[in-house]
């Protein structure tokens, strides 16, 4: 238990420290920004990617084997510890709370919600007993095992994630990374409100398999993936794109959508041109296409071109941009072990759920020899306010009236012993 | 509608100060009807806030969960109403008297904050919206709940000898018990919190865990809750030690939700 709650300090300093050093710079940027030493550390102990470290890594790896270990090891306490809670022989081992001289005990089973209790007969003596919320008992170990599937599906998610990014225009069919399959984006457009603010962002998709020709389409916005072939397919980001034109003595050689950032190479020329930016209303109304060319990799020139002018001319060739358009940037990926930290999360609540609000209650009475009955009970994490309830369902003076007992002789403390 | 919300803040500001006013002069006076009539003020503040917050969200035409002002006056909101649910439960005022500055402050921050309605970007227009901020607001909400708790068990130690605090304040062991419960409210809607907002981020953002710092001090403040329940109950860990820890704990709590936006940018910053 030690250890398990000083990986879970651990846990969260890592977690601040990887909050605050700011994270996957180069080692450039931290010797400008942190001393020498500073960054050396920093460097060195991998703290400039905190989360996908290894150290990280093996803390997580720590957690799930302390957390498979301590529900094994616990599980046959609990187990007997389940059935002991529902017999009613076992319970006069456990009483918090005693409340003799009573006339009519079910009437105090009856106030502290408990189920009708078994009257049980035996040596000649009479009893009653009744438990409630015995379910409770395993919240812990749920809990345990929620974390315990959530972070194996996590850890096996980051390391097996399959994630490709693509981008382009209605009409335009582009791979998939390295993939068998090809994505056709369909149709793209942006929904805006009455106030002119973006609402949506939607694209209309198709996947084709191309090694069986078999095709799937779904359109995918924001909060709104579509699915393809087992893929997720995120609505991630737009730009503006636009139509490169390249001719030779007026001849058309070379025409393709460029997006916003795309370097591409001119045919017939030895240069590369890079789409800096775009402005819609740029000059006289008309909208400009910023550039940079690239002569033999190294920069050359760059400039605005006005839509309708020609950006530039290299001997006989003339290059320009124009119809400009929406693009979309898609995020296409496949976490095999995401549906695992889903149900890991789900257990993990349901176990919270037991563990706080099922607390598990015994009450029993036991008939004395004039008739009257001793009414005892105990509640595992009720504690004082249990003890409370059963006074005053029991019609037991207050203890605060007479003297101010100490925490320790509280029935709060059964909690720890129970365990 | 917003102008309606407007004046409706202000009131609900004045009506959360005059009951903390009169619960003042419950403890100074010890007089059991100041307290009622604080804890009624507090009522009719909480009654106005949620009609403040309704206007908002009326005017707004959405729900108004998804600004630093929206959730701050949602988040002392949230505590006014978990600390009225557990002063109603456990029935001892003086939580309220410890409560209504907390409220004060937080509420006091959202009036700092800029007003205005923006329209929503596209990932938040979700319907996860409301169930992934609600749920924070009663896991913060019951997390102050503690935090006070916390803080009147540590004054119950040093007002031992007075009759006041005897007859007044819950014995030591129940109010520890009291913040336990808290506690465990706080951490399941946190949960709840984490993982609704798990789904969201893999509809909006493609990834359900980013390492963004919000998500990151939300982890750590369930980590630091999740020790101070496994000390508890396994370390025998209570009374004035748990008292510390749930102040602590709270502390982590703030700086996930004003000290993460101040200090470490990232995308949840608009929340």
């Amino acid at each position: 238990m030690k250890f398990g709650i000083l990986l879970l300090l651990v846990l969260a300093l890592a977690c601040a420290l990887g909050s605050f050093i700011p994270q996957g710079h180069t080692l450039d940027w931290y010797l400008q920004n942190y001393t020498e030493r500073q960054a050396a550390l920093i460097y060195g102990l991998a703290l400039d990617d905190v989360f996908h470290s290894v150290w990280f890594l093996v803390l997580a790896v720590i957690l799930c084997c302390n957390l498979l270990l301590c529900n094994l090891l616990h599980l046959p306490g609990l187990l007997a510890r389940w059935k002991q809670a529902g017999d009613p022989e076992k319970a006069p081992n456990a009483a918090a709370c005693e409340a003799p001289n009573q006339a009519q005990p079910e009437q105090i089973f009856e106030k502290l919600h408990m189920p009708a209790p078994k009257r049980i007969e035996a040596d000649g003596k009479t009893s009653l007993f009744s438990v409630k919320n015995r379910l409770g008992l395993w919240g812990a170990w749920v809990c345990h095992l929620g974390i315990l599937l959530l972070v194996i599906g996590f850890t096996l998610g980051q390391t097996t994630t399959e994630e490709y990014t693509v981008y382009g225009v209605p009409g335009q069919t582009k791979p998939v990374g390295d993939t068998d399959y090809t994505l056709t984006i369909d149709d793209f457009g942006v929904e805006f409100s009455e106030s002119g603010g973006v609402q949506q962002y939607t694209a209309q998709l198709t996947m084709r398999d191309t090694r069986t020709g078999e095709q799937q389409s779904d359109s995918a916005a924001v909060n709104a993936p579509g699915n393809l072939f087992g893929y997720r397919v995120y609505q991630n980001s737009t730009g503006t794109a636009a139509k490169l034109t390249v001719t030779m003595d007026g001849k058309l050689m070379q025409e393709e959508v460029v997006c916003v950032g795309d370097y591409t190479y001119v045919l017939q020329t030895p240069l590369m041109i890079y789409l800096d930016g775009y402005q819609e209303d740029y000059f006289e109304q008309r909208p400009g296409y910023a550039y940079s060319t690239y002569y033999m990799g190294q920069a050359d020139q760059g400039g605005v071109q006005v839509d309708g002018d020609i950006a530039l001319r290299y001997g006989s060739v003339e290059i320009s941009f124009s119809e400009p358009q929406d693009y979309t940037l898609l995020q296409v990926k496949a976490d095999h072990y995401a549906w695992l930290v889903l149900v890991g999360g789900v257990i993990l609540l349901l176990g919270l759920f037991l563990a706080f609000y099922l607390p598990t209650r015994r009450v029993w009475a036991e008939q004395q020899s004039d008739g009257s009955w001793t009414v005892y009970g105990e509640s595992r994490k009720g504690g004082a306010l249990f003890a409370e309830q059963f006074r005053e369902a029991a019609g037991l003076p207050d203890p605060r009236q007479t003297m101010s007992a100490p925490p320790e002789a509280s029935g709060e403390n059964n909690e720890t012993e129970s365990r | 509608m917003l102008q309606a919300e407007n004046v409706l803040f202000t009131i609900t500001i004045l009506l959360y100060v005059a009951a903390m006013v009169f619960y003042f002069l419950f403890i100074a006076v010890k007089k059991e009807s100041f307290a009622k009539i604080a804890t009624l003020i507090q009522l009719v503040g909480l009654v106005l806030h949620t009609v403040a917050l309704i206007c908002r969200g009326i005017g707004a035409g959405r729900l108004p969960l998804t600004n630093q002002y929206e959730f701050a006056t949602s988040f002392a909101w949230g505590l006014s109403l978990v600390s009225l649910i557990f002063l109603w439960r456990f029935k001892f005022p003086v939580l309220g008297a410890f409560a209504a500055p907390v409220i004060i402050l937080i509420i006091g921050y959202a009036a700092l904050q800029s007003r205005e309605v923006r329209e929503l970007m596209p990932s938040l227009r979700s319907s996860w919206l409301g169930i992934h901020v609600s749920t924070a607001i009663i896991a913060y909400g019951a997390f102050g709940v503690s935090f006070v708790l916390g803080f009147i068990f540590l004054m119950r130690e040093k007002m031992q000898n007075s009759a006041f605090w005897d007859s007044h304040v819950p014995a030591r062991e129940k109010l520890d018990v009291i913040g336990y419960r808290s506690v465990c409210l706080g951490l399941l809607f946190l949960s709840f919190t984490m993982i609704t907002g798990a789904i969201w981020a893999e509809q909006a953002w493609g990834s359900y865990w980013s390492w963004d710092p919000k998500e990151t001090w939300s982890l750590v403040t369930w980590l630091v809750y999740a020790i101070y329940l496994h000390m508890r109950l396994r370390r025998g860990w209570k009374g004035r030690a748990a008292a510390i820890f749930a102040v602590v704990g709270f502390i982590c709590v703030i700086f996930t939700y004003i000290g993460v936006n101040t200090f470490l940018p990232g995308i949840h910053s608009y929340a």
